[in-house]
């Protein structure tokens, strides 16, 4: 069969709702099936036996057009033994030009395995896709610890892409999805790993891959109680709380909430840096922000170069304004 | 039991120099054994030393990947081998993956355990160790961090995610991708150093492996880079000074604003 349109990775969270960067794919898709002949755009879901006229529903608004369910009462939360195979039956079913996956932990399961199946390329956490000569996917994505872009073809089909959650923005349009139910019986696929235990983390801060604000505290913020004013501030803005290594150093923040090359890389739509200098291996961590606001009394700070607004002045006067008027 | 490593030799990104055209001098780059993969050679050594494993470390690449291999020897590890062939330049996640499955099937099959770091700090894509699994046909968990038993023929890992903390029980052989392991990767002795001067290494070709020229390198190799730049992260920057302006307040909570209502 001739591949045909765009095929997405439908990841559900705990409660059976669509995941952000599923709908950030599909908009992006949209995009791409433009430029495609406007082929299909196709999303497959792995799940329970629910109704998911809802999610058929909400996935059609962002611009899917069908939307493939594998459902099982079986299935009650990801499993490493039988997702990546069971995706992977529907990369062959419906076979597409081109495959996007949210570059989550189970995402980038699904899609190792799936490439690997089908032998064919994929490329890891891309920061733009287009579709370039020939009609390929042109994917793009930084590499040498963010201090270079490469952009890159794949020779074979599918053309395969992973991107981390808030890469790209979701909007809705005008459109219906159709569903198309698929049975593939689980117990036929080997189970050679047993999930002993699965903890759900306490997060101290919230989940930096999916905040939409970040607030991130450097040298500047570990003197004088700064941080108490970022955490304050982070509350009001229902924002992440992040920082720089020094952070970390001084106990300010777990090792988990470190922005850079060494810790996290972080696409929020708002990086609030405050008392961050702004060094490179820091910076390669947040370049895919959508806007960046950085705070530093030295007027002469790296980070000023990489923002869209620069508040030259102290954190300590800075910081309480904005906690007082972000009131009104 | 056999435990394998594949290493990888890395350009130390962390002090990346330039050409004057602005490409990457490699060059005058320091090479450095993937600082994740030094936690896999640490966390074999405990297998060796836990059930009296035999430990190998595989690198892929050009002849003066040697280095690396001389490092594990010094850290303990048992047995290291080179897979080098000018035909192996320029593969991806997808050839390399190729490459290492046949070394294991062709010159180490008795394997029980792979391990392989996360990801690597040059390329960062952490898909070689599930590719590898996958064309071997063994499960693979990724982030461990900790190995906690060997049972017959299943092996226990911990693994810590952004999210969860999970414990799995799997068939071995299987292949762990390990990341932030507990235990620190440790220093080279004397004795070791000793040892890794005199070590002799094998080396395999693409013959030896048995690997077709159309599997591997460039030809095998289903994605290509077209153009690579560095990166510009330079933005139009707007420079408030604070203390000469008053008003400035209200234009920062106008854009938090605009965040938060879309």
């Amino acid at each position: 069969m001739e591949p045909n349109g765009i095929l997405i990775y439908g990841e559900l969270n705990n409660d059976y709702s669509i995941r952000p960067v599923v709908k950030q794919l599909v908009t992006k898709a949209r995009d791409l099936k433009e430029k495609l002949w406007n082929q299909r755009i196709m999303v497959c879901i792995i799940g329970p036996r629910i109704n998911y006229e809802n999610i058929i529903y909400e996935l059609g608004q962002y611009g899917a057009d069908e939307i493939v369910i594998v459902c099982d009462n079986r299935i009650t939360e990801y499993n490493h033994n039988y997702f990546p195979e069971v995706f992977t039956q529907i990369a062959q079913k419906y076979p597409p030009r081109a495959i996007l996956v949210g570059a989550t932990n189970q995402g980038k399961e699904i899609a190792s395995y799936c490439a690997t199946k089908l032998n064919t390329g994929l490329t890891a956490d891309c920061t733009d896709l287009d579709i370039g000569e020939n009609n390929l996917l042109l994917s793009t994505r930084p590499t040498f610890g963010g201090q270079l872009t490469a952009d890159i073809f794949c020779k074979t089909f599918p053309q395969m892409a992973t991107v981390q959650e808030n890469i790209f923005k979701e909007n809705k349009i005008e459109h219906n999805a159709s569903a198309i139910f698929n049975w593939i019986d689980i117990d036929k696929i080997e189970k050679k790993i047993e999930t002993i235990k699965s903890i759900k983390k306490e997060l101290k801060s919230k989940d930096l891959s999916s905040a939409k604000i970040i607030i991130a505290g450097g040298a500047g913020a570990c003197q004088n109680d700064g941080f108490a004013l970022i955490y304050q501030l982070a509350q009001k803005l229902n924002a992440a709380v992040a920082g720089s290594r020094e952070a970390v150093e001084k106990g300010y923040i777990t090792k988990s909430q470190q922005i850079g090359q060494t810790g996290k890389t972080v696409a929020p739509t708002l990086y609030i840096a405050v008392g961050i200098s702004g060094a490179n291996q820091h910076l390669a961590g947040i370049k895919n922000s959508g806007k960046i606001i950085s705070i530093n009394k030295d007027e002469n700070a790296p980070i000023f170069k990489h923002s869209d607004i620069a508040l030259i002045g102290d954190l300590f006067e800075i910081l309480p304004e904005l906690i007082k008027n972000m009131d009104t | 039991m056999n435990i394998v490593v594949f290493i990888k030799q890395v350009p130390d990104t962390n002090d990346v120099k330039w050409t004057q055209n602005n490409n990457i001098d490699r060059a005058r780059m320091d090479c450095i054994m993937n600082p994740v993969d030094k936690q896999a050679v640490e966390a074999a050594l405990r297998l060796k030393e836990q059930y009296d494993a035999h430990t190998t470390v595989i690198t892929m690449g050009p002849n003066n990947a040697t280095e690396i291999l001389k490092e594990a020897i010094a850290m303990g590890i048992d047995e290291a081998t080179l897979l080098c062939d000018s035909k192996f330049a320029g593969s991806d996640t997808c050839a390399t993956s190729k490459v290492l499955a046949a070394a294991i099937k062709e010159k180490y099959p008795q394997t029980d355990l792979i391990l392989f770091g996360q990801s690597a700090i040059d390329g960062e894509t952490s898909q070689t160790g599930p590719s590898t699994a996958v064309r071997l046909n063994m499960p693979f968990i990724s982030h461990v961090n900790e190995i906690t038993g060997i049972t017959d023929n299943t092996v226990i890992v911990n693994t810590e995610t952004e999210t969860n903390k999970c414990s799995y029980k799997i068939t071995m052989p299987a292949v762990l991708c390990i990341n932030n392991y507990i235990y620190q990767p440790r220093i080279p002795r004397i004795n070791g150093y000793i040892k890794s001067q005199n070590y002799y290494y094998k080396t395999y070709n693409i013959y030896e492996l048995n690997i077709s020229e159309m599997d591997t390198g460039v030809k095998g190799s289903p994605t290509y880079v077209s153009k690579v730049y560095k990166t510009n992260e330079q933005r139009n920057c707007k420079r408030i000074d604070t203390k000469s302006q008053d008003n400035y307040i209200n234009e920062v909570v106008c854009s938090i604003k605009d965040v938060l209502e879309n």
